[in-house]
């Protein structure tokens, strides 16, 4: 119970932590568009840890999630003139993201790194919920993705919807029989 | 459903209704079948374990936690944006050459006059080697090279080749020059 409670109060503290630094990020990209270096490289620290953490989920592989990170900012900085700087940063962002991730599975090459586990990186950093980490692995990316920018990106239902072109209802369809498939796979694990 | 209906649900049914229930959209959408979940979670144990993984599956899946980025990333995307202003400055300046060139060959011609000359001598020369290939006529002399108009031809030619090279990259979908297979060109 005071587990529970101690992990409430530390999401609650991540998602004050969030919000601040999506009000940073606005800002950030507002001076970026207009074309001040610096301010984008700033930008770029600030979204690196969620962005290279999404990515690592996504793709389960230290250096694809570089790459793939990579080429999510360098879009960001090809396509930061078509942002409209009185309308939220972050649900433009994790659209522009979500999409290159599905062009970036799309034209990605399988290389034979993918068949081995990424040992490099579980020993950087050990894994503390490696059944829920293989069960999202398992997962189709088509509802994997949602699961990602809802729970680890932290963005709400609407926004997930806009990010992907969906309707809330149908992310929410989506969310529910991802959540389900996982406790089915954690729960195959368990037996 | 009536209430003796919705109480006697099957394990695969309380299921599926698991996700609706352990966010409260059940309780909200259909309340006979809420409690016909709740009843059942009461006396299955299966499908109480079941609730309690989907109960804590949002928080699990909020505290995953990834490896810190490397420190390389934030450097190769601003070696990578910096090559990419120079190639977009680069595609700017080479306009001046073109025009250049350009503007030279329509003054060597001297203007509209001189390019349809030139182009009525190319066609002329054309129909003669056509004639001479059917056999109805002798071969064309070979015209006297224009040396200038040649040279500023192939420059421009040259130039708007290479500029066009540089357009393509900078086309979205083009080739970025971005990712670590790049940087370690």
């Amino acid at each position: 119970m005071q587990a529970e409670v101690a992990l409430d109060a530390r999401l609650v503290g991540d998602l004050a932590a969030v919000e601040a630094q999506a009000s940073t990020a606005a800002q950030l990209a507002r001076q970026a568009t207009g074309g001040d270096l610096d301010a984008f490289e700033e930008l770029i620290r600030c979204l690196q840890r969620r962005v290279y953490g999404f990515a690592y989920q996504h793709l389960r592989d230290s250096s694809e999630a570089h790459d793939l990170a990579q080429e999510i900012f360098v879009k960001l900085y090809r396509n930061l003139g078509r942002y409209d700087s009185t309308r939220p940063f972050e649900p433009w962002f994790w659209k522009l993201a979500a999409n290159t991730t599905i062009n970036y599975r799309r034209k990605r090459i399988p290389m034979p790194a993918e068949l081995s586990d990424d040992s490099a990186g579980e020993t950087q950093n050990p894994q503390h919920d490696p059944a829920l980490l293989e069960a999202l692995g398992q997962l189709d990316p088509a509802y994997r993705l949602p699961i990602l920018l809802h729970y680890y990106a932290d963005l709400s239902l609407e926004q997930v919807g806009h990010s992907l072109d969906l309707s809330v209802a149908a992310v929410k369809s989506r969310l529910h029989r991802a959540r389900a498939q996982l406790r089915n796979a954690l729960a195959e694990m368990d037996e | 459903m009536t209430a003796s209906e919705s109480r006697s649900l099957a394990c695969s049914r309380v299921r599926v209704l698991l996700e609706p229930y352990s966010d409260g959209e059940l309780a909200r959408e259909d309340r006979l079948q809420y409690e016909a979940v709740r009843e059942h979670l009461g006396g299955c144990s299966d499908c109480r374990l079941q609730h309690e993984q989907a109960i804590s599956l949002p928080f699990r899946l909020r505290a995953l936690s990834s490896p810190p980025p490397p420190g390389s990333l934030v450097a190769g995307v601003m070696r990578t944006i910096a090559s990419t202003r120079l190639a977009s400055r680069r595609a700017w300046t080479l306009l001046v050459p073109e025009a250049v060139l350009a503007a030279f060959i329509l003054w060597y011609l001297s203007g509209l006059e001189g390019i349809t000359s030139v182009a009525s001598g190319i066609v002329g020369d054309l129909l003669g080697l056509a004639g001479w290939s059917s056999g109805s006529g002798s071969l064309p002399s070979i015209p006297h090279a224009d040396v200038p108009l040649l040279l500023a031809l192939i420059a421009l030619t040259a130039i708007a080749g290479y500029h066009l090279s540089i357009l393509i990259r900078l086309a979205p979908g083009g080739r970025t020059g971005s990712g670590r297979h790049a940087a370690s060109e």
